[in-house]
C-alpha cells in the first residue's frame, strides 16, 4: 500500500532522520519527501510530506507507533491503496521552462502527485532530460495527469516520452 | 510462372539469388518454376520470353551496373513497355519508394493490374499514397496483389495477421518497424554515445542511409503504420493521419534515466482505430518490443489470442527475399498450384 503522511518536524538538524528511521526499519520504501517550508506552523515547525510504500497495515501501524514514540507529530495520513504510477521522460529546456511550475500544475490535480523526479542536465545550451513519476489514485486520474503533462510539454516545447503501456 | 522484375537494385538482385538457390526446392516442394522473362532498371531492360539466365543477369547488373548489359539487353526500354508487351503472370514492382507521389511504382502497379497481371511489391510509396485504390483495382481486374515485404522486411507481419490470426479481431498493432533507428537507439544505450556520433557510425556501416531523414524523423515507420492500418485494420488512412515524432532529440542521458527505471527507449509505431502514432516510447526491458540492433518486432493485440509478438530481420536483400518469395508461393497456391 502506498501511504502519504504529513508530519510536523522541528526546524533543527537531525529531525528528518529521526522520522525516517522507523519507516525503513519496518520495511517501508520511501518514494518522496517534500519539505513545505512556506507553510511553517506558528510554533516554527515545518510540515514534511512523505510518501512511502508499506507492505501491509500491520507494518504501517508499527511505523506510526514508532513515530509517535519519537515525538513526531503526524498531522495527515492517507492510504493510497490501488494507487497507479506512471512514468514519463521529458526532453528539452526543462529548467528554463520552469520545472517547478510543471510539477505544481500536476500536483494541483485531484488525486495526483508527482512522486519522483530525476534530472540529467545536458551540456551548456543543450537539452536536459527529466524522468518523472506520477502517482495517482486510480487509472483514470493517471491518464488525466499524463494528458495534462502532455499539454504542458507541448506548450513548453518539451518532448514527452510516455510508457508504451500507457495507451 | 512467368515473372517480370521492375527494378533491379538490392531487392531485385536478392530475389534473383533466392530463385537460383531455391530452384530445386520450389519445384519439388511447391511445384513452382519461376521463370524471369524480363528485368527492367532505369537504363532499359533484358527480355527473354523463354526465361533469362539469372546468373548472367546478376553478372551484367553487378559488373556493368545495368541489366541492359545482359545479352540482347535493350537500352531505353521502359517498365511500361515491358508491362504491356511481355507475356507474364506476375510483376514484381521493386523500384525505390517515393512517399509523396508513389511514382513510378504506382503507375507500374496500376498498368500491370489493368493488363491482368498479378502484382507483388516491396514499394511503400504506392501503398501509402493509394492503398484503397490499388486494393479495389486488383479485385476489379481479378488479379492477386501482395505486399508483405513493404512492412517488416523478413518478418511476416501481414501474412501472420491475415492468415494465421484470421479468426481474431485485431485491436492494436504496435511495433519497432525501422531497423536504422533501432540500431541507433541500441548503440546509444550500450555505448552512452550521443545521437550524432552513432548516426555517423551507422552511416559508415551502411545501416543508415546518407539521407537518413525519413528514418530518424519517424516517417518510414509512419508509412508502415499507414500500410498496416489500411491492410489489417480496414482503415482508409493517409500518411498525414499519423502523428509522428522522431528520435533526433533523444540523448544518452534520456536512455540512462529510462534504464534506471527498468525501461528502454524505442521508436514505436502504433495503429488502432482512432489512433495512428509514431514516436519514442518507454518500453520495459525484457518486453517483446525491446529488441536490439537492427531487428524489427511487432505485437498484435487480439480479442481471442490476446497478444502475439514476432521478431526478425527488418531489412537486407536476402532477408527481404523471404517475404518476396513467400508472396509468390502464396499466389501460386491461391491459383491452385
Amino acid at each position: 500500500m502506498l501511504v502519504r503522511i504529513v508530519m510536523e518536524l522541528e526546524d533543527v538538524p537531525g529531525q528528518l532522520l529521526k522520522a525516517l528511521e522507523p519507516i525503513s526499519r519496518f520495511g517501508g520504501n520511501i518514494q518522496s519527501i517534500m519539505h513545505q517550508r512556506e507553510r511553517k506552523t506558528p510554533l516554527g515547525r515545518v510540515p514534511v510530506m512523505l510518501v512511502f510504500e508499506a507492505a501491509d497495515r500491520v507494518r504501517l501501524n508499527r511505523i506510526l507507533a514508532a513515530l509517535r514514540a519519537r515525538g513526531v507529530r503526524v498531522t495527515q495520513l492517507g492510504e493510497r491503496e490501488g494507487a497507479v504510477r506512471a512514468t514519463a521522460l521529458l526532453v528539452g529546456h526543462i529548467i528554463h521552462t520552469d520545472i517547478r511550475d510543471t510539477i505544481d500544475r500536476l500536483n494541483a490535480l485531484k488525486g495526483v502527485m508527482v512522486s519522483d523526479l530525476s534530472l540529467a542536465m545536458g551540456d551548456l545550451g543543450k537539452e536536459s532530460t527529466a524522468r518523472m513519476t506520477i502517482t495517482a489514485d486510480d487509472e483514470k486520474r493517471a491518464n488525466l495527469a499524463i494528458s495534462s503533462l502532455q499539454r504542458i510539454a507541448d506548450r513548453k516545447k518539451l518532448l514527452m516520452i510516455t510508457s508504451l503501456e500507457a495507451g | 510462372m512467368r515473372i517480370v522484375l521492375i527494378g533491379f537494385g538490392n531487392l531485385g538482385r536478392g530475389l534473383s539469388r533466392a530463385f537460383i538457390q531455391k530452384a530445386g526446392f520450389l519445384r519439388e516442394t511447391h511445384g513452382l518454376i519461376p521463370r524471369v522473362v524480363a528485368a527492367v532498371d532505369e537504363f532499359g531492360a533484358a527480355v527473354d520470353e523463354k526465361g533469362l539466365n539469372l546468373v548472367g543477369l546478376l553478372n551484367a547488373a553487378e559488373n556493368k551496373g545495368t541489366v541492359t548489359a545482359y545479352e540482347g539487353g535493350k537500352r531505353g526500354k521502359t517498365a511500361l513497355d515491358i508491362i504491356e508487351n511481355v507475356e507474364a503472370d506476375v510483376i514484381y514492382e521493386l523500384t525505390p519508394t517515393n512517399i509523396k507521389t508513389g511514382e513510378p511504382g504506382l503507375t507500374h502497379i496500376k498498368r500491370a493490374m489493368l493488363a491482368g497481371k498479378h502484382v507483388i511489391t516491396s514499394n511503400k510509396g504506392p501503398l501509402v499514397v493509394a492503398f484503397r485504390e490499388l486494393d479495389s483495382l486488383a479485385k476489379k481486374c481479378g488479379v492477386e496483389f501482395r505486399y508483405s515485404a513493404s512492412v517488416g522486411g523478413a518478418v511476416p507481419v501481414i501474412g501472420l495477421a491475415r492468415k494465421l490470426l484470421a479468426g481474431n479481431e485485431i485491436r492494436e498493432i504496435r511495433g519497432v518497424l525501422n531497423g536504422t533507428t533501432n540500431y541507433i537507439l541500441t548503440r546509444m544505450s550500450t555505448e552512452g554515445a550521443p545521437f550524432e556520433i552513432v548516426l555517423r557510425e551507422a552511416q559508415e556501416l551502411g545501416i543508415a542511409e546518407k539521407a537518413p531523414t525519413l528514418d530518424i524523423r519517424g516517417i518510414d515507420t509512419a508509412c508502415k503504420i499507414t500500410i498496416l492500418a489500411n491492410s489489417l485494420l480496414g482503415m482508409n488512412a493517409k500518411l498525414g493521419d499519423v502523428r509522428v515524432t522522431g528520435i533526433n532529440r533523444i540523448s544518452p542521458e534520456a536512455i540512462r534515466l529510462a534504464k534506471e527505471a527498468g525501461q528502454t527507449i524505442k521508436l514505436i509505431g502504433i495503429a488502432r482505430r482512432g489512433l495512428l502514432e509514431v514516436g519514442p516510447k518507454l518500453v520495459p526491458l525484457g518486453h517483446p518490443l525491446a529488441v536490439s540492433g537492427a531487428l524489427n518486432a511487432v505485437t498484435f493485440e487480439l480479442d481471442l489470442a490476446r497478444e502475439i509478438s514476432i521478431t526478425g530481420f527488418g531489412a537486407g536483400p536476402k532477408e527481404t527475399s523471404s517475404s518476396l518469395l513467400g508472396d509468390l508461393i502464396d499466389i501460386h497456391r491461391t491459383l491452385g498450384g
